[in-house]
């Protein structure tokens, strides 16, 4: 469960978040949609305690980002921005490495390994070092070593970038298992088909700010428009920065 | 150790171990002291081995105009020949080293009993002409002083009231000390050695880090910055540690192995509590660079800028070592205290088979470790704030996707 209220940061002129408030909740897709540049990426990374809010709080599961960083850390899988992997590591290895970190070790870890390389369909990858694989392939190392300490909360920043259909669909069908699962899952967007399909709860942020938020019925009730997407741009205001 | 310090510290080494091209480049560097040091021997040592022995070849204009001079320098080793035709031109090309030039007039001065006047061509900026130079001007020098005797005693007059002062060299140095040319440059290649041993970890763990864009994903895991530096910078020293012994195998297999003496003359040897000692003094440098290439890679923009920079490190050190290749720099605890050049001192010291001061050494590990302490202090805060996850001039969360 991740608690944010009145987030704010800036950097040097830029503010990028100006009080952006949102609770993503157990057991739901939330997702974070807005143009690029509105302030996703910040957020998250205030969340993945690697920026510190100006002014705010966020909370994961109870501990305060700013207070206890090393616990929020234990209780979060990330999907960041950048997801560069070792390329002189196998998927394995690359994968064990960040189990190792996170305190886990033997059997447990293998087994674990292993579960999320059938999950992920990484079979044929798993032994090879990982220079030269194709961007799905990437993402699947990268989303596998992130939630190899089975995280109650996972934070993905617009998950699907340069996929191919194929894989977006792989990875769509992993994060509703892990809603299934009963995992707080937050992921940001710039793409309103993919919240569309996706999100049991949509915050709608621009400029630093959230414009609006709630299911995707609030949503198109509040704006009286029947497509989802129609919704989103009316409450945005602009279609610039997103993508349908 | 602390567990997650060695997570890293293993991941790392691995990882780099993996790196053919980096390490083999760095076995490269290992060796470049010892070898280059050989290589000069053998050139430079050559080079005065043939002078001194040789017969010299030296071109003469008019010869036949002093038979008695022609046929004293053939006694003494000098092969005379033609001279070319213009021969301050075919010197100034560097054709020949020499010539003698023996005018007309000679003869003529000769009898009468004036100085006659001889000239010698000669260009001063050829440094490899001077030993030729020298003997051919000695030879003169003794032809001149020899028919100058001669003539005294047909006047009844002893030589020796000409001669006022008798000069005797007695030349000290020891094969070993005549052997510095070569050592004194030796130090400083050590110390280019430690700092380039660990530059390829260092960098891809930083600098590399971050342009792949592993850094933003690693540092959520659940570990302390402190420890991510600690357990990086410790995975540099074993390849410069590695790098460093090599070296030192190297100049113990030129100095004790190569026959350098059929080179240079003598005999030289390097014993293994002289290269103990080296290796002790370059431990600590070893965490001193490392921990300084920690930081300057960490502010560089790139890879590519942080290769540049670091690369150019080894520079600094050098420069006092420059003064010492040519300077007779005592040890004074002074020099000691110079963060790289106190090492240098010291590694001269122990080639040349001095005895080295125990404070000397006490004084520059522990000042290096101070400093060293104080450089990794400056990394871990480097680690703390956020700017460390942007290159710099890319602020926020501007996106880096193609």
């Amino acid at each position: 469960m991740i608690e944010v209220k009145e987030l704010h940061k800036s950097f040097g002129e830029v503010r990028a978040l100006q009080g952006v408030s949102f609770v993503a909740s157990n057991g739901q897709i939330t997702g974070l949609l807005g143009p690029n540049g509105a302030g996703k990426t910040t957020t998250l990374r205030v969340l993945y305690t690697l920026l510190e809010p100006d002014n705010g709080t966020a909370t994961i599961d109870g501990h305060d980002v700013r207070i206890e960083p090393l616990e929020v850390q234990k209780c979060i899988g990330a999907l960041p921005d950048a997801r560069g992997l070792y390329p002189r590591l196998t998927t394995r290895e690359n994968i064990r490495y960040y189990g190792l970190l996170h305190g886990l070790r033997g059997d447990a870890l293998e087994e674990q390994i292993d579960m999320l390389i059938k999950l992920m369909q990484m079979e044929e990858i798993a032994n090879r070092r990982t220079e030269g694989f194709s961007s799905g392939e990437r993402l699947k190392v990268a989303i596998g070593r992130s939630l190899v300490h089975n995280p109650k909360n996972v934070l993905l920043d617009e998950p699907t970038s340069g996929l191919d259909v194929m894989s977006t669909r792989a990875m769509r069908d992993v994060i509703r298992r892990l809603r299934d699962e009963g995992k707080c899952v937050l992921f940001s967007s710039h793409i309103m088909q993919e919240v569309t399909a996706l999100c049991d709860h949509i915050i709608i942020i621009s400029h630093g700010k959230v414009m609006n938020f709630g299911t995707p019925n609030q949503l198109r009730q509040a704006t009286g428009q029947q497509n989802l997407e129609d919704a989103f741009v009316s409450i945005i205001g602009t279609e610039e920065g997103l993508e349908r | 150790m602390n567990e997650r310090i060695a997570i890293i510290f293993k991941k790392e080494v691995i990882d780099n171990l993996r790196d053919r091209r980096s390490v083999t480049s760095t076995l490269m560097y290992a060796l470049l002291g010892p070898f280059l040091t050989l290589l000069l021997m053998m050139v430079v040592g050559n080079l005065f081995n043939e002078e001194i022995d040789k017969p010299i070849k030296v071109p003469v204009q008019g010869g036949e105009h002093a038979p008695f001079l022609v046929q004293f320098l053939e006694q003494n080793n000098v092969t005379l020949q033609p001279a070319p035709a213009d021969p301050r031109q075919a010197v100034r090309n560097g054709d020949v080293e020499v010539v003698l030039i023996i005018p007309e007039e000679y003869g003529e001065d000769f009898r009468l009993g004036d100085p006659a006047n001889v000239q010698l061509v000669l260009d001063g900026s050829r440094q490899s002409t001077i030993p030729t130079v020298e003997r051919l001007s000695d030879l003169l020098q003794s032809y001149s002083a020899q028919i100058g005797s001669l003539r005294l005693l047909a006047r009844g007059i002893s030589p020796s009231i000409v001669s006022v002062l008798m000069v005797e060299r007695l030349d000290v140095s020891t094969p070993q000390s005549q052997a510095l040319l070569f050592l004194n440059m030796l130090p400083y290649l050590l110390v280019m050695t430690v700092f380039l041993g660990g530059t390829a970890v260092v960098i891809d763990t930083t600098a590399g880090e971050r342009e792949r864009g592993s850094l933003e994903p690693l540092l959520i895991n659940p570990v302390r910055r402190w420890e991510f530096v600690i357990g990086k910078l410790l995975a540099s020293l074993p390849f410069a540690i590695v790098t460093i012994l090599i070296s030192l195998f190297g100049v113990a297999v030129v100095f004790n192995v190569v026959p350098v003496e059929e080179f240079i003359g003598f005999r030289l040897g390097v014993d293994l509590s002289a290269l103990g000692g080296i290796f002790l003094v370059c431990l600590p440098l070893i965490l001193l660079a490392s921990a300084l290439q920690m930081i300057i890679a960490t502010f560089a923009r790139s890879f590519k800028e942080a290769q540049t920079y670091v690369t150019w490190l080894p520079v600094l050190p050098a420069m006092p070592g420059l003064a010492l290749a040519f300077l007779p720099i005592k040890s004074y605890l002074w020099t000691i205290c110079i963060p790289a050049f106190g090492q240098q001192v010291l590694i001269l010291q122990f080639l040349r088979g001095e005895p080295v001061s125990l404070l000397n050494i006490a004084v520059s590990i522990i000042l290096t470790l101070v400093l060293a302490g104080v450089l990794i202090y400056v990394t871990v805060r480097l680690y703390s704030r956020e700017q460390v996850l942007f290159l710099r001039g890319e602020k926020g969360s501007k996106k880096r996707r193609a």
